[in-house]
């Protein structure tokens, strides 16, 4: 196999490869942020509310767990401007498509995480005189949140790993940014090993916070 | 010990409680004076726990009426759930200490007991410890201010939560099986504790099946078979001269497994 390294070719590139680092980067924190707002939401009605109210979030839930995120994102793009008439930008389906499928997976962490909290703690509280809020916010959820922490930063991996299906859709982002530079210069290997390289960057850290903070919390 | 009406703390009368069909209280009456002591005996399933539940409403019962200090719930009448603010001004006066300690995990000793009288009864964070460090003197655990619970024994844990209970100067304290979640060997530090108490004047409702004690440190004794109470009355009447057939074979058990 004497394949001829050159990464040098892509030199006068990278500044594609960077700006598509940056979208990448923004989407994950974009829609880890959008994705956790509407976890929590969903989240917390889906433990409180009773079961009729909860009905339509747990459908919400099920549906974009149970489709493909590649699927939502073509729907969203090419078939939901049909059904409602209006056009919609690739960036826009790119972000919503991300944040409702990581709320969906949100969702299930916060209320996993709730739930895994001992009824006996509700009631420790409620015997002292505390108000249903209070011991929500002073007593369960500083609890549940660590069950939480490992899950959460798992799914988060998941969502910026997520992000590369966007340039399916033609959004800039990093792998799209590769893809144009390969048809440019024609060396898949050294652009989408330098690609591949860089998502790991990001993410290798990330698992080593992950395994760092499940360490920490055996200990306590 | 007995007083006048006005020295009823607690009156529960005719108290039942459904879980689906299953009848677990049937019509269970009590009355408690102040500075009174009353323990309550029985088989597991005959309502005990559950009826001690109902005193502070962490189970609403579905008939019956409850009386404490001014206000008064009629069950049968009630059409929904009491307010959240409302059962929780109920329970700022009827402490409870659990089987299972129930401390939070992620709180310190100190930070378990002051988190009622800050956040409930709105005491300075300073107020709250200094009572704080006297209640944890009191329970023998004045080294323990700063451990975790899970630094703790079952006894000292389950000291802390007395602690905690105490903290909101309840005016009455309900215990539900506090010693049969601990080792054999730690039973006797918390029952020391309870006994202290006792002994200051502490209106306790207790839920054991350490007989002998209850004999020891109760005005009054109840016995309770499916959900109503068969016998209530002094420990000299109750666990020395029982009366019914059942009473007498339940105490036997126990005589026999030397608990006694």
């Amino acid at each position: 196999m004497g394949y001829d390294w050159d990464f040098g070719a892509m030199a006068p590139y990278m500044h594609l490869l960077w700006k598509g680092l940056g979208v990448t980067f923004l989407y994950t924190i974009g829609t880890v942020i959008s994705g956790v707002a509407i976890g929590l939401i969903v989240g917390l009605v889906r433990t409180n509310a009773s079961t009729p109210v909860a009905l339509p979030f747990r459908a919400y839930v099920e549906v974009f767990r149970c489709t493909p995120l590649l699927v939502q994102l073509v729907w969203m793009y090419y078939a939901l401007p049909v059904l409602l008439g209006v056009s919609m930008s690739a960036a826009t389906a790119a972000f919503l498509s991300l944040t409702l499928y990581g709320g969906s997976f949100y969702s299930e962490i916060f209320r996993g995480g709730i739930k895994a909290i001992d009824k006996g703690q509700w009631e420790a509280g409620h015997a002292i005189g505390m108000r249903r809020g209070k011991i929500f916010r002073r007593i369960i959820l500083p609890q549940a949140v660590k069950v939480m922490i490992p899950a959460f930063i798992n799914q988060t991996v998941m969502q910026l790993k997520n992000t590369s299906l966007v340039s399916t859709v033609a959004v800039g982002d990093l792998l799209y940014q590769g893809s144009i530079i390969t048809s440019t210069i024609y060396r898949p290997l050294e652009v989408y090993t330098l690609v591949a390289a860089l998502y790991f960057m990001m993410l290798f850290p990330l698992t080593l916070v992950s395994g760092y903070v499940e360490r920490r919390m055996e200990i306590r | 010990m007995m007083g006048s009406a006005d020295d009823v703390v607690l009156e529960a009368v005719d108290i039942r409680k459904a879980f689906g069909t299953h009848e677990v209280l049937c019509g269970a009456s009590l009355s408690v004076q102040r500075q009174e002591v009353i323990s309550i005996i029985g088989s597991s399933g005959s309502g005990k726990s559950t009826f001690l539940r109902c005193l502070n409403m962490l189970e609403i019962p579905q008939g019956g009426q409850l009386r404490i200090g001014a206000e008064t719930y009629d069950f049968s009448r009630l059409r929904r759930p009491p307010r959240d603010a409302q059962l929780a001004r109920l329970r700022r006066n009827v402490g409870m200490v659990f089987q299972h300690f129930n401390l939070f995990p992620h709180k310190t000793a100190m930070e378990n007991i002051v988190e009622g009288p800050i956040q409930v009864l709105g005491e300075s964070p300073k107020q709250a410890r200094e009572t704080g460090m006297e209640l944890l003197v009191k329970v023998g655990l004045q080294d323990k201010a700063d451990q975790y619970p899970q630094q703790l024994s079952g006894g000292q844990k389950q000291r802390v939560a007395i602690a905690r209970a105490l903290a909101m100067r309840p005016e009455l304290i309900l215990f539900d099986e506090v010693t049969s979640a601990l080792d054999p060997e730690l039973v006797g530090e918390v029952l020391t504790v309870l006994k202290d108490l006792a002994a200051e004047g502490t209106t306790m409702i207790l839920v054991t099946h350490e007989i002998a004690f209850a004999a020891d440190i109760s005005d009054r004794v109840g016995f309770m078979v499916d959900g109503t109470f068969a016998e209530l009355g002094t420990p000299q009447d109750v666990i020395y001269n029982p009366k019914s057939e059942r009473l007498v074979r339940f105490l036997e058990r126990f005589t026999s497994g030397n608990r006694i």
